[in-house]
């Protein structure tokens, strides 16, 4: 009925390997993103995390790129503003709009590409963690580092229910649709301020029936976890540090080079 | 508002008891108070002769020994993946976490899903939360589940299996307590139906008895079972002549056979062959069945079926099986009952109290060891 993140993360290849490792890989990666000073670093994460998620992690190619446009198209349009915005060097574009003047200088355009590369390999970091590791992995993961219990109870409980109330969410803008909820722009603004009015009734509702449910089950204030995932081996130990040292080496070694 | 008035019952340890009436009878809401989760305003609940209390170390005593299984399993799942949410009540009892992982394997393999522990709840079918549901209670080792509407929104054959498995508690010695309005289930199941309606009790008693008695099922706007309802105009055109209604189809056909015939079949009967599954492997039952002209094959409770699955072996029956596989017998087929542990003696058991109350002959083999199969010949 839906097509979800969480499905395909379910499916992955690489789901069973330690959602450790996952997480020192995707967040190594992203970090190093963000300090990178120039966009050959980030550009390089990009295209090998893409590969890594849709090579090795089996992701199908199709779905990883839609899922890509998503953010690339927010990237795009801000950096065009701060290509815009910041002046400097010299001029490589202008244009006369209504008699005010715009143009790209080079600090400008060198901005923007930093900003697409960044945003880029940060998202396909990101997309590396959340394709491959579930969420209970994380949670887990998070424990064992110390956060508070009652965070991470909550946002499992709130994992949990996501899906429930998507899928109610689904059937209630289905019978919408059925009785023309959709016709005009007017009936579906009104229709969308109905669905989320009668989600947060319903999701009231669900939490006066999860205590039921918990109480009817002894609750004394404890949520078990999975146990932690499988251990990580050494060959992918070695390889994912190997990595992050090859991505940092090209970091220092491309920090004087100007694309443009 | 008032949801009931005037309900006093007391109901026996190691049955299945069926609370059946229309929808706002005041089914769920009594059954709610038996885990004291409501409180009534007037009257009290007795467990074990002792009236509850409801201080909260007497309430999680109660709901440990009270299991209840909602209608909508995703009210009760609540946890993101399987293991957690069956480990939740063993936990918060405080069980060590040795405890707590046998507990939650036993409960997982005994609604036949083991292997799905890190599945979560939203990539599970209706029959498989349903299950989950039932883990999440059984690994608390209650005395009496409370099962509201256990079948509802559940396909045709995952509602048998839920009630295949509720059976085999009942045969592991738990009460176990549903609320219906689906009345062929309830005439089927039940030891023991109780026909509420508007916040009362209509009747209690046998299924014969309470759907004995057209005019207050129609009452409570239910309607008769088929197996009623055909035995009541065969007695009107004079076929039949009117005592108890029969409580399922084996006794419906006899009760014709006896009356066109004047006596139930004497021609050959069909062998029964019993396999216990803790004891017979699959290659064993694949020989037995390719060698001894079975005709039918049924399965009970969730191991046989699992091992029928594994073994590659199509099944006739899934549900009465018992009954079925008599009414074959009668009809000259051979059939074969897989099935374990304490049920296998109540299938030769209930074959044996068929044969003496109707005259039949019919031969049981018992399949248990594994040289081969212990021929019983005639054994009654």
């Amino acid at each position: 009925m839906h097509d979800l993140l969480d499905d395909y993360t379910h499916s992955n290849a690489l789901i069973n390997t330690s959602p450790r490792l996952k997480l020192l890989l995707g967040l190594g990666a992203m970090l190093i993103c963000i300090s990178s000073a120039t966009p050959i670093a980030p550009l390089f994460i990009a295209i090998t995390m893409s590969l890594i998620t849709v090579g090795i992690a089996k992701i199908p190619g199709r779905f990883y790129c839609t899922l890509l446009l998503i953010p690339l198209s927010f990237a795009l349009l801000s950096s065009g503003v701060v290509a815009f915005m910041h002046g400097g060097g010299s001029q490589l574009f202008a244009m006369n709009l209504f008699g005010f003047m715009f143009e790209i200088r080079d600090d400008g355009a060198n901005l923007a590409l930093l900003l697409i590369a960044r945003t880029f390999g940060g998202m396909c970091s990101l997309f590396f963690i959340s394709l491959t590791t579930p969420m209970m992995e994380i949670f887990s993961v998070l424990k064992s580092l110390g956060l508070p219990d009652f965070l991470v109870d909550l946002s499992m409980l709130m994992y949990r229910y996501i899906f429930v109330f998507i899928d109610q969410a689904h059937l209630i803008h289905n019978a919408q649709v059925m009785r023309l909820g959709d016709a005009g722009i007017k009936n579906t603004l009104n229709s969308h301020a109905m669905l989320s009015g009668v989600l947060f009734l319903r999701a009231w509702e669900q939490g006066e029936r999860l205590i039921v449910a918990m109480d009817a089950r002894c609750y004394d204030g404890k949520l078990v976890l999975m146990e932690q995932g499988a251990k990580a081996k050494p060959r992918a130990i070695f390889a994912v540090v190997g990595y992050l040292v090859v991505v940092e080496a090209i970091v220092f070694l491309t920090k004087d080079i100007q694309l443009l | 508002m008032e949801a009931m008035r005037g309900v006093s019952i007391s109901l026996e340890e190691g049955r299945k008891i069926a609370l059946v009436g229309p929808n706002g009878a005041g089914k769920s809401t009594l059954m709610l108070m038996f885990n004291g989760i409501l409180r009534p305003t007037s009257g009290e609940v007795l467990f074990h002769g002792q009236s509850l209390r409801y201080d909260p170390a007497s309430l999680r005593e109660l709901r440990r020994k009270v299991g209840m299984v909602f209608q909508n399993s995703d009210d009760q799942i609540f946890a993101p993946t399987v293991y957690q949410d069956v480990a939740f009540g063993p936990v918060n009892l405080g069980f060590p976490e040795e405890k707590v992982k046998r507990y939650v394997g036993y409960a997982l393999a005994y609604v036949g899903l083991c292997g799905y522990e890190r599945r979560p709840p939203h990539h599970l079918s209706g029959g498989e939360k349903k299950r989950v549901a039932i883990a999440g209670i059984l690994a608390m080792e209650p005395e009496v589940i409370v099962l509201d509407e256990p079948t509802s929104n559940l396909d045709p054959a995952s509602s048998e299996e839920i009630m295949d498995m509720l059976d085999e508690l009942k045969c592991g010695g738990k009460t176990i307590i549903i609320s219906t309005h689906d009345v062929e289930l309830a005439y089927r199941w039940a030891d023991e139906v109780i026909l509420m309606e508007g916040g009362r009790i209509l009747k209690r008693g046998t299924g014969q008895e309470v759907f004995g008695d057209p005019g207050l099922i129609n009452k409570a706007r239910l309607k008769l079972p088929i197996v009623v309802d055909i035995y009541r105009e065969l007695v009107s055109r004079g076929l039949l002549s009117d005592s108890n209604p029969p409580r399922n189809v084996l006794e419906l056909t006899d009760l014709v056979e006896s009356r066109n015939r004047g006596t139930i079949s004497r021609g050959t009967t069909g062998k029964i062959h019993i396999a216990d599954v803790d004891k017979v492997g699959p290659d064993e039952i694949n020989s037995i069945l390719e060698g001894a002209h079975i005709s039918y094959a049924g399965a009970m409770g969730t191991n046989a079926k699992a091992l029928a699955e594994r073994a590659g072996i199509i099944l006739d029956f899934t549900y009465g099986v018992i009954d079925k596989c008599i009414l074959k017998s009668l009809s000259g087929k051979d059939s074969l009952i897989m099935t374990s542990g304490g049920m296998v003696d109540r299938s030769v058991k209930r074959i044996q109290t068929y044969c003496e109350e109707s005259g039949a002959k019919i031969e049981v083999v018992k399949l248990s060891s594994l040289e081969g199969p212990d021929v019983n010949p005639d054994r009654r």
